[in-house]
């Protein structure tokens, strides 16, 4: 087994970030885009464009509350992203450990 | 990337994003160790030579009450830096976990201000009721809403309070302020030393398998 085995949406550093920090979080919770940036010390551009990425393979959702200046955009990982974190770190390990 | 550098890197952001939600810092347990033994110890100061015993002062009521106040206030603050920018579920149940543990306390101190005014035993009793009892309630509350989650590290963790509390109220109204205040100020830095082992912990392995 190689390294082409693991997701290449995932295995992006920012993107590994992202998943890892919101799979700590409970099923049904969600973050918020600006406590996670500052978790990850990621730039807003940098943060936006990975994770419409994920969004679009279905690995997370993001919802909006609010209007305006006081709007909020919150972040969770999807079933699917959870099932493809555990897959990630499986094969990980697995190549980790020669198999 | 490299699989040991991802590896290094899921582990790392994974323990960070723990430490950062988890409100539970060693530095909390710290201050509450202190207000233990504070609190109490200076109502213990106050009622240990009471003979017969009368009741703390109100002059020491005022100032255990008030570290408790700051207790409160030092978990409310470390809890709302903690989980800023989380919702979803979670906090909802632990919303309503919070009015329910707030109705059974209250409705704990309206049935001990009955007792108290009832005028049928002596302070000895309503102070060891008031304080021991009070402890076991938490402990109990406690240990059910953390069955409830399966947290069973912290279903054990209030084994030792109740037991505290208990031995508090064998120990008698002027002799349980000590036991408490010691037995819980020694609990809370043992939690303290764990949390801190812990983080350390996961520093260690980090760097092990770092790559």
């Amino acid at each position: 087994m190689t390294a082409a085995a693991l997701d290449p949406l995932i295995h992006v550093p920012a993107r590994l970030q992202i998943m890892a920090a919101l799979a700590t979080l409970p099923d049904g919770d969600q973050l918020s885009f600006k406590r996670l940036q500052d978790m990850l010390e990621l730039t807003p551009g940098n943060l936006i464009t990975h994770l419409r990425k994920l969004e679009e393979a279905g690995y997370l959702a993001t919802s909006k509350t609010g209007s305006g200046p006081a709007s909020r955009t919150s972040v969770a990982l999807t079933y699917d992203g959870r099932h493809a974190l555990d897959i990630y770190a499986t094969t990980l390990r697995g190549l980790l450990n020669g198999v | 990337m490299e699989p040991g550098e991802a590896a290094r890197l899921l582990a790392q952001t994974q323990a960070h994003s723990r430490r950062s939600l988890d409100f539970r810092a060693p530095w909390v347990s710290l201050v509450a160790a202190a207000v233990a033994l504070v609190g109490f110890g200076i109502v213990w100061l106050n009622v240990r030579n009471q003979h017969p015993f009368t009741g703390p002062s109100p002059v020491s009521l005022v100032v255990f009450y008030g570290l408790i106040a700051l207790r409160i206030a030092t978990v409310i603050y470390a809890r709302a830096r903690a989980r800023a920018g989380v919702s979803g579920h979670s906090v909802k149940v632990q919303r309503e976990e919070a009015v329910v543990m707030g109705g059974v306390l209250l409705v704990w101190y309206v049935m001990l201000i009955a007792i108290a005014s009832s005028g049928q035993h002596d302070a000895g009793f309503d102070w060891s009721l008031g304080l021991s009892g009070t402890l076991i309630v938490l402990a109990v509350l406690w240990a059910g809403r953390c069955a409830i989650h399966k947290s069973w590290r912290e279903v054990a963790l209030t084994v030792p309070v109740g037991l505290i509390a208990a031995v508090g109220a064998i120990a008698g109204p002027r002799g349980m302020w000590l036991v408490n205040g010691v037995g819980l100020c020694v609990l809370l830095l043992m939690i303290a030393a764990l949390g801190n082992w812990q983080r350390r912990g996961t520093r260690t392995h980090l760097v092990r398998t770092g790559a």
